[in-house]
């Protein structure tokens, strides 16, 4: 693995000294496209009986991508390659807006597989293949098999119920819309106006070869971290057995129940004919 | 590959977690909470991948594994709590345990 510091003063902006006067206006298209993005999930939450205006959702969503490519657009400047990483990034982003705002619970699991994979191609465009890959097998291949599962398995309706139709009540109302989305679109406004107003200096580029991420993060992982990783095993053990224990339904065997029995009430309980 | 991407992954990672966030508080459905909590454990796994690219070090890697650990620990358990609450109350709405407040 070889580090390239700066190695092109073009291919980021940020780095630079014209970065300052792009700065203001940054800041300013990141608290457009955030409040874009929260008037788009305000609009687009299930709200009871009323029809979900739809149409509203996805003008305000496109309108949140526009903004949001725009200055994605800015900061990546003209490192080659840029179209990829603009595009998947939108659809994550628009991938879990859908997921939070749909009211069937399938397919909100649905549009979180299509974040994870578009994450995944981002962390691969990135160059962390191996925690990408990892990524998409244990979030797309395992736990979402898991929520899918346990949705199936708690969420039936018989056919042609008001449940089956349009999903269960509880699915259709959101809870305080406007102070929720409030809350998090100001989270989310601030900590992206920090992350484009700061100056990170000089970005450092790991330049991956085929495959040498993998080694490189497996030798990490065996020297400095371990320890860390021995103990994630620990982790994931007493989690699986305490999930065990948790969810396990009690089902009372045929010894518990003729030991629990005291000696010579045989046949006290039967029946006088 | 080079490519001055660490602050679109930041800012990826920030909104991803803002929504996770306004999923989590407003969805009645308690499999979509959590569903929405892992959206947030996904915007910290990208947030640390731009910042060890910022870095130019695995580290921001090494720590991103482990948020996938905690990330299936998390939905183990809280799947399985699910189930017990589901077994109980026979919905799925997190309002029916409001009796649980203190």
């Amino acid at each position: 693995m070889k580090l390239v510091r700066n190695a092109d003063p073009t291919i980021c902006v940020a780095c630079r000294g014209e970065w300052k006067n792009v700065i203001e206006n940054l800041v300013y298209i990141v608290y457009a496209a955030t409040a874009l993005g929260a008037v788009a999930l305000f609009v687009g939450l299930p709200r009871g009986d009323k029809p979900q205006r739809n149409g509203l959702l996805f003008i305000c969503m496109a309108l949140a991508a526009g903004v949001s490519y725009f200055l994605f657009d800015a900061i990546l400047g003209s490192s080659d390659g840029k179209l990829p990483l603009i595009v998947l990034s939108l659809l994550s982003i628009g991938g879990a807006l859908r997921m939070v705002t749909h009211p069937q619970p399938v397919y909100s699991a649905l549009y979180f597989i299509l974040v994870i994979l578009a994450t995944t191609a981002i962390l691969v465009l990135c160059g962390a293949e191996f925690l990408g890959f990892a990524l998409a097998m244990v979030y797309a291949g395992a736990i979402l098999v898991t929520y899918v599962f346990v949705l199936m398995l708690s969420q039936q309706s018989t056919l042609h119920s008001d449940a089956f139709t349009q999903g269960f009540d509880y699915d259709r109302e959101a809870r305080e819309p406007f102070w929720a989305v409030a809350a998090g679109s100001l989270l989310a406004a601030t900590v992206g106006a920090v992350i484009v107003e700061r100056d990170w200096g000089g970005i450092e580029q790991v330049s991956v070869e085929g495959g040498e991420n993998t080694v490189a993060l497996g030798r990490i992982l065996m020297t400095q971290y371990a320890i860390s990783v021995e103990l994630a095993a620990v982790l994931l053990m007493v989690a699986m057995i305490g999930a065990i224990a948790v969810a396990r339904k009690h089902i009372p065997h045929a010894e518990d129940l003729t030991r629990r029995r005291p000696l010579g009430a045989a046949g006290r309980e039967a029946k006088p004919y | 590959m080079e490519m001055a991407a660490p602050q679109v992954l930041m800012i990826v990672g920030a909104l991803l977690f803002g929504i996770g966030v306004i999923g989590f508080l407003t969805r009645r459905n308690m499999i979509v909470m959590f569903l929405s909590t892992e959206i947030m454990f996904q915007g910290v796994l990208t947030n640390l991948v731009g910042m060890g690219l910022l870095r130019g070090d695995l580290n921001g890697q090494a720590l991103g594994i482990f948020v996938l650990v905690i990330a299936a620990v998390e939905a183990g358990l809280g799947l399985a709590i699910v189930v017990m609450l589901y077994r109980r109350r026979g919905t799925l709405d997190a309002d029916g345990w409001r009796t649980m407040r203190g």
